[in-house]
């Protein structure tokens, strides 16, 4: 199933008053930059009555689709311009005359934004002009591509034969400890005296007696057993071969 | 050394793998060098470039290179991070904090893309409150715009105001 891509908010946005679309700005600075230049506006004496009440129409708009941190962007900005928009408003006393305008810090910020977006469009064009320029094998690195920006290329019906072909999570079985129905010292016993007749014995042979296979495993321990103790040799002529077992010399003896 | 490099190399670090020849004389052959390739219209040409001297292909020869797929094309930047760079050079070495009082917006992100692709990187720490990190360019920012050096980025029509540091 194809996720379904956002609508374009340019299309939606077009129409409306103000052909203003954020995403196209780089954040408060650069949108009240242009409704000024736009409007062939004096930088340095803002109407800032107009100014504030385009700045909140454009964000009201697409206040919803910003993501929080670039909506509290926009709107720290909107406070300021509200605030000065106030403070222009009251009426200055006698003793205010030397303060600054209220707009001051704003202009001189916008101002100072302007010339880093001046040399931002100088470099832009440097790096047109040293891409026309290659040196030898120089690889630029790629950005990982983002796993969430993947298409997904399987329909939904695959997705439900996928989690059908599952094999069933097992059923919850009680775990029961096996009882063992012989002991290794009760085959030590037994290897004893089928040794005790023979001058070796098969292996295989011994345990073919029992059908089980915890009388094979018994029996394989205890023979280790007795190899470790000494009493017996095991032999085995290859692997996955016949084992022998032969009572060790000093057994013979005794 | 210059055609087998794959970076800008500059004429110090020439003469030192050289042994014998001075920073000078290098400087001095790769001029020679320069005026020879130029004069028979080569395809390459050195160009002077982040301190040093790389060999590269002539810029008429872009749109064929261009066709090949084999051969990488430079990933241009976007506007965040031209502007962010532009700070950065002018201002250096600079806090986060200033880059995004200049711009308005959060640097966090576009700061940390620069330092992958080795545009800027860390050249100090500030004094005082959480001793933030300062950044500087790179001699890869200045191969990738072409500059030979910071004093040749482009310059804006109000200069002393981008020179001028956040008071």
């Amino acid at each position: 199933m194809r996720l379904p891509t956002p609508v374009s908010s340019r299309a939606a946005e077009a129409d409306e008053g103000f052909l203003v679309d954020l995403e196209q700005f780089q954040g408060p600075l650069d949108l009240l930059l242009h409704l000024i230049r736009e409007q062939d506006l004096d930088i340095f004496d803002i109407p800032i009555a107009t100014i504030t009440a385009q700045f909140l129409a454009v964000i009201r708009d697409v206040e919803q689709r910003l993501t929080l941190e670039r909506a509290g962007e926009f709107l720290e900005m909107a406070a300021t311009l509200v605030r000065i928009k106030a403070q222009m408003l009251l009426p200055r006393r006698g003793d205010m005359l030397e303060d600054e305008d209220p707009r001051s810090e704003l202009v001189r910020r916008l101002i100072e934004y302007e010339v880093f977006r001046e040399v931002a469009y100088g470099l832009a064009n440097a790096e047109a002009e040293r891409a026309l320029h290659r040196g030898k094998g120089y690889i630029e690195p790629r950005p990982p591509a983002k796993a969430s920006e993947l298409p997904l290329e399987f329909s939904i019906d695959d997705f439900i034969e996928a989690a059908l072909s599952l094999p069933a999570p097992p059923e919850k079985r009680p775990h029961r400890a096996p009882v063992r129905p012989v002991t290794v010292d009760e085959k030590i016993e037994l290897w004893f005296t089928a040794l005790k007749r023979k001058a070796g014995v098969q292996f295989s042979k011994f345990i073919g007696r029992w059908k089980t296979r915890i009388h094979a495993v018994m029996s394989f321990l205890a023979a280790l057993e007795l190899a470790k103790r000494g009493r017996v040799r095991l032999r085995q002529e290859r692997h996955f071969g016949n084992l022998w077992i032969y009572p060790s010399e000093d057994d013979e003896d005794s | 050394m210059l055609f087998a490099s794959e970076a800008p190399l500059t004429s110090v670090e020439i003469a030192r793998a050289s042994g014998d020849l001075s920073a000078a004389d290098v400087e001095a052959a790769i001029g020679e060098l320069c005026r020879e390739y130029e004069a028979q219209e080569r395809a390459v040409q050195i160009y002077p470039l982040a301190d040093g001297y790389q060999i590269l292909t002539r810029p008429e020869y872009a749109p064929y290179l261009e066709r090949f797929d084999s051969i990488s094309r430079t990933q241009r930047l976007s506007r965040a991070a031209l502007e962010t760079l532009a700070i950065i050079a002018y201002r250096q070495p600079v806090s986060r904090m200033e880059v995004e009082e200049v711009r308005g917006v959060s640097a966090a992100g576009v700061l940390r893309n620069l330092q992958e692709r080795g545009l800027i990187e860390v050249v100090d720490r500030a004094e005082g409150l959480g001793r933030p990190m300062l950044y500087g360019t790179t001699a890869k920012f200045l191969d990738h715009f072409g500059l030979r050096s910071v004093d040749e980025l482009p310059r804006p029509d109000n200069l002393e105001i981008a020179l001028k540091p956040e008071v």
